[in-house]
């Protein structure tokens, strides 16, 4: 039934997100330090190993799994839908996928078949029962947003591009690529950041803007059609790089003019928004908005380049749009969820909300993060910058861990004290 | 026709407003900030008040639930009411971080709590009592004159 999100109960136990928040920041240090080992030769090259390895290790290890625990957290309240069986799901799925990528570092790096078939299962596995239980949770409910949609949307590229990947990933075993594997890897890649991050954010925007910073609201014709104009120039661009290939450059601008004119919007909506306070989360929003719009650009300009830039382009979309949100995101979700819980549970004298994260080290971590994701971009021409960032990255990474771990220890020694206040006995709720 | 998922609606955003004033104004006096603090404080509790002794009990008349949605509502409303006393508090002793604390907890808790309420229990709602809808939004408007 519809409401059933809206019980106490029947909400996900904190470990089921938190679990997801806490790897998160570990694959992001992981990911800096192979950038660090490896020449920027090879990384400029897009389809060398290590690349391969570094992007999932980024996508899967880091963005994945956030957008996961993140969903997982806002199904119920963004859209009043539950996952069946969430903590065993969030769980299981969890260490599938940790099995998975950790498997696909060794199993690509080392040419190890066994590894990689470890990986495609663990990976194949513990996306589908997320994304099954969430599509699930999303059959349910009745009241078709334009969240639900732009979730749903969002949900659907994940699932094709989840397939794509194994079907890539299994490609190397024996090492008897098909032919195919090309054109399937383009329309995995721009289909996983398109279609299933950068919708999903589009549908999160529309609800969290207002929510938090009580910004405008997005217009109706822009909740309404975004996520449906942008679907089909993501299929118009298949078509077109399957049929047509001269032709892909229309599909293309026409993407990318949706993903500019909503970073756009974001930036004006910022701008408008009632709430005076300017936090670190703030930051993070205007820092997706402007590498969002630099990057739909230079995808454009890359055509005309014989693709020289896309890994520029990678890193202009794939971190310093993806990640910036996704941070901003956690730095807000992870204080509230703690709050919320422990005071569900009776605690009432707990620190609030803006008393779990010291102020300066999300400060410090932010600015770490966007030295680390500018000289990246400029190492494309000064290949000495590339090391000095990757360290940036990486200590930008163990800070997003400890902002990340104070307010689940406030958690945790919290719930070795007594509560103030017994609230379960008139609530009923059980934790 | 009247519309009882307009009514809280609307009731939601003039809240917002309220409180979005109040921020501003303690960004620059705590001691501006508590009158705008007060009408928060009272415009919210008015809301709370017509959900629980008007739409919510009619609600779980109707529909049977009454462990339900409306017992979550409730709850968080409990929590929403501790959190704007120690707002206020914090606001008399002149202690702006702990405001700015609470009101960002505060914040939070309750937009979370609006969107359920708009997106789902008050759709149910609508749907339930769409034939008593005109009666119960007068209902509503009648307690506004209370105060
Ligand atoms: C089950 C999960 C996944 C598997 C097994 C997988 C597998 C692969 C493989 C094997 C390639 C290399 C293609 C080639 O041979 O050239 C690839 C490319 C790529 N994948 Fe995935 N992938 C998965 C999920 C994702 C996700 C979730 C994202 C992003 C959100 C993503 C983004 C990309 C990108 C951007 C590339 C291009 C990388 C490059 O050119 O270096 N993948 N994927
Ligand atoms: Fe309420
Ligand atoms: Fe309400």
């Amino acid at each position: 039934m519809e409401l059933d999100g809206l019980s106490v109960d029947q909400a996900p136990p904190i470990s089921a997100p938190v679990r997801f928040f806490i790897a998160a920041p570990i694959f992001g240090f992981i990911a800096g330090v192979l950038i660090y080992f490896s020449d920027s030769a090879s990384l400029m090259s897009r389809y060398s190993m290590e690349s391969i390895v570094i992007t999932h290790v980024i996508t899967i290890g880091f963005l994945g799994f956030i957008m996961l625990g993140a969903l997982t957290q806002m199904l119920p309240v963004l859209v009043g839908a539950r996952m069946p069986k969430v903590a065993f799901v969030s769980k299981y799925s969890f260490y599938l996928l940790l099995i998975g990528i950790i498997s696909m570092i060794i199993g690509l790096f080392k040419h190890n078949d066994f590894f990689i078939f470890l990986s495609s299962f663990g990976l194949g596995s513990g996306f589908l029962m997320m994304l099954g239980s969430m599509a699930i949770a999303l059959k349910g409910v009745n009241n078709f947003t334009a969240t639900v949609k732009a979730i749903s949307t969002s949900i659907v590229f994940a699932t094709i591009i989840v397939f794509m990947g194994l079907f890539l990933l299994l490609g190397y075993i024996g090492g008897n690529i098909s032919e195919y594997q090309v054109i399937v890897a383009n329309i995995h890649s721009v289909w996983a950041v398109f279609g299933f991050a950068g919708i999903l954010i589009i549908g999160v925007a529309f609800q969290v803007l207002p929510m938090f910073y009580v910004a405008p609201k997005f217009k109706s014709f822009c909740k309404k059609r975004v996520v449906w104009l942008i679907s089909t120039g993501l299929f118009l661009w298949f078509f077109l790089s399957i049929f047509k290939e001269d032709y892909t450059l229309f599909a293309k601008s026409w993407i990318a003019m949706f993903f500019w004119a909503f970073s756009t919007t974001v930036w004006i909506k910022l701008s408008k928004r009632r709430r005076p306070i300017s936090d670190v989360t703030v930051w993070y929003w205007r820092s997706a908005s402007v590498f969002l719009t630099l990057g739909s650009f230079l995808w454009i300009f890359d055509e005309y380049f014989k693709h020289e830039y896309i890994v520029m382009v990678a890193i202009l979309i794939g971190g310093g749009f993806i990640i910036s949100i996704m941070i901003g995101m956690i730095y807000k979700i992870i204080p509230f969820l703690v709050w919320f819980h422990l005071n569900g549970l009776g605690y009432m004298s707990i620190p609030t909300i803006n008393e779990m994260i010291n102020k300066n080290l999300a400060k410090i971590q932010f600015v770490l993060f966007l030295a680390a994701i500018i000289g990246f971009i400029f190492s494309f021409y000064m290949p000495y910058l590339l090391k000095v960032s990757a360290v940036s990255f990486c200590i930008s990474m163990i800070i997003l861990e400890i902002n990340i771990l104070a307010p689940i220890l406030i958690y945790k020694k919290t719930l070795k004290s007594k509560p103030d206040f017994d609230m379960s006995t008139f609530t009923g709720i059980s934790s | 026709m009247s519309n009882i998922k307009e009514y809280l609606s609307t009731e939601h955003t003039k809240c917002d407003d309220l409180f979005v004033k109040m921020e501003e104004t303690a960004n620059m006096s705590l001691e501006e900030a508590q009158k705008l603090c007060k009408e928060f404080m009272e415009a919210t509790e008015h809301h709370f008040q017509i959900e629980e002794r008007v739409v919510f009990p009619k609600f779980e008349e109707k529909t049977g639930m009454v462990e339900g949605p409306t017992q979550m509502m409730k709850h968080e409303h409990t929590q929403m009411r501790a959190l704007m006393k120690n707002m206020l508090a914090s606001l008399e002793s002149g202690n702006k971080d702990k405001f700015f604390g609470y009101s960002e907890t505060l914040m939070i808790l309750l937009q979370q709590h609006n969107m359920k309420e708009e997106q789902m229990l008050y759709p149910m709602m609508q749907q339930h009592l769409n034939a008593e809808s005109d009666d119960i939004v007068d209902m509503m408007t009648s307690m506004k004159t209370e105060y």
